[in-house]
């Protein structure tokens, strides 16, 4: 293979992308051989450190027999649903920060401010303010994503070249003609890459939000899970969310490459 | 009877944090007609830019006034057509889409003549072929031919060009001067074409503006339509007369461009 192996430890050497799935998927061989090693040698006892089998094991059981599904379904609703609605706030709030700079002046100080503030502080508020319901969930990703994004999607929208706004001014068109037919398309790659980004956060904050306070979804099960101190269900649960976050993750990656064929 | 573009004692300075600052023109008057390429020709950062884009209502004088067919010159729109040395066309738009582009917010053309003024503008760039084509996976020539038919395609009165070619390389430069020199004969189009580069200057211009460096000021004005013939070929560049030509201008911008240097620099 012509460069093949040599490029993969030249500085800066040439990416291919079979190559790269490939060593990938090797890293996460590693990974569970070391893990299954480690536990087959007990270093550690079972409780502490169950064997990769062990969690696969509990994980399908925790499927067929727990209704665990379920509890994966209401995470990734809550995950979406939050994201949804910051993602349709954020990218119009951004976009028209970026185009008016009254729009940016009263709210950047504002949102500097929220955005520094951690998540799992504003648990009890939400709290107090909705309950213990589905609203304070999805309250709470919400804070912990809206004020992030609408700053990721005004930068987007500021860093369309200038020429490209000038040719839409130039050709007749409208400020809301820019917007619509130049700025968002000029802006959507590197926005839907935000996207992909603010939706991992999403799932940091699920975690918080449900460990803290609920009775459905995979923190919950997590954190039940810890209480009998049933090691093998704690880790069957990362795993769950581990495995969405990879799917969602090369799914969107995949769609990328898709939708901007014309980049490559 | 009024000039077909008339720049009017034009100054303009751009202030820096709120107090004035750099004096970018001063005291810029000129008269073109219609049908008229005109280059003004500088060396790097002297503004001459600037100007053109206030003639293209992009930028505002701070005194003075810039009258176009006898309106004054308020803010960009239809009439006054740009094309950018850079990110001159739109990388999620195939290559008609781009030219299509220039015509999208007209109300008056139904979609078929649209299309049909599209096609008949990339054809005279000579990129019918490539029309499917996404614009990153076309030579850097190519897109600027697409940004310029983009912008013959939208009707504009005034054609203004920002260093078009600047990025181009030697030979492709050539042959797109050679093109664009013939489009604008063929459409009797108006043009404004910004360049630092003499020979560029020469070949495409009825008249030249030589610029001094920052702030400029109208060094010369060189009638080249009474030295060289309307329709020129690559033949014409190795004349003798192009050469003597060339190296008078030359002589005209060299201490021009050494002082420009000199004002580039902001400080340690």
């Amino acid at each position: 293979m012509e460069g093949g192996w040599r490029s993969l430890i030249t500085f800066r050497g040439a990416e291919r992308r079979g190559t790269m799935m490939m060593l990938g998927i090797l890293s996460f061989i590693i990974v569970l051989v070391l893990w299954w090693g480690a536990a087959a040698l007990k270093l550690l006892p079972p409780q502490y450190l169950p064997s990769p089998g062990a969690v696969v094991v509990r994980f399908y059981d925790l499927l067929v027999k727990y209704g665990f599904i379920g509890d994966i379904g209401i995470s990734i609703f809550r995950v979406w649903t939050a994201f949804l609605i910051s993602a349709a706030m954020a990218i119009p709030f951004g976009i028209m920060m970026s185009s008016f700079p009254i729009v940016n002046g009263m709210s950047q100080s504002l949102i500097d401010f929220i955005r520094y503030l951690p998540v799992p502080a504003l648990v009890p508020l939400t709290i107090i303010w909705l309950g213990i319901g589905e609203a304070s969930k999805i309250a709470l990703l919400w804070l912990g994503t809206f004020f992030q994004l609408v700053l990721l999607v005004a930068d987007d929208a500021r860093r369309v070249p200038r020429e490209y706004i000038e040719i839409g001014l130039t050709t007749g068109a409208k400020p809301r003609h820019i917007l619509g037919s130049i700025v968002l398309p000029a802006m959507l790659p590197s926005m839907v890459d935000n996207l992909r980004i603010t939706l991992g956060w999403c799932w940091t904050y699920l975690i918080i939000a449900e460990i803290v306070a609920a009775d459905s979804g995979i923190g919950y099960v997590i954190m039940s899970a810890r209480r009998y101190v049933k090691t093998d269900e704690v880790m069957a649960g990362i795993l769950a969310i581990g495995i969405i976050g990879l799917a969602t993750d090369q799914a969107i990656r995949w769609l990328h490459r898709r939708w901007f064929i014309y980049l490559t | 009877m009024a000039h077909f573009l008339e720049i009017d004692h034009v100054t303009k300075t751009f202030a820096v944090n709120g107090a004035a600052g750099i004096h970018v023109i001063d005291d810029v008057s000129m008269q073109v007609a219609e049908g008229e390429v005109v280059v003004f020709l500088g060396p790097s950062g002297c503004g001459k830019s600037t100007l053109m884009r206030m003639v293209g209502g992009l930028e505002t004088p701070t005194s003075g006034r810039i009258m176009l067919e006898g309106r004054e010159v308020k803010g960009p729109d239809r009439q006054k057509g740009m094309v950018f040395q850079s990110y001159s066309s739109f990388p999620w738009l195939k290559v008609i889409d781009n030219v299509r582009f220039g015509l999208k917010f007209r109300s008056d053309l139904s979609a078929k003549e649209k299309d049909r003024i599209a096609r008949h503008y990339l054809q005279m760039v000579g990129l019918s072929e490539f029309e499917d084509y996404w614009v990153n996976r076309i030579s850097g020539g190519m897109r600027q031919r697409v940004a310029i038919a983009r912008t013959f395609a939208a009707g504009p009165d005034i054609l203004l060009m920002d260093e078009p070619f600047g990025a181009l390389d030697a030979q492709n430069r050539e042959f797109l001067q050679l093109q664009l020199r013939g489009l604008c004969l063929k459409e009797r189009k108006t043009v404004i074409f910004v360049t630092h580069d003499v020979e560029e200057a020469a070949f495409l211009a009825d008249r030249i503006f030589v610029f001094s460096a920052r702030p400029a000021k109208i060094l010369e004005e060189i009638a080249i339509c009474d030295l060289l013939p309307q329709s020129r070929d690559l033949q014409l560049r190795e004349s003798d007369t192009f050469f003597r030509l060339r190296n008078r201008i030359l002589g005209l911008t060299r201490t021009q461009a050494l002082r420009s240097e000199q004002l580039e620099v902001k400080g340690p």
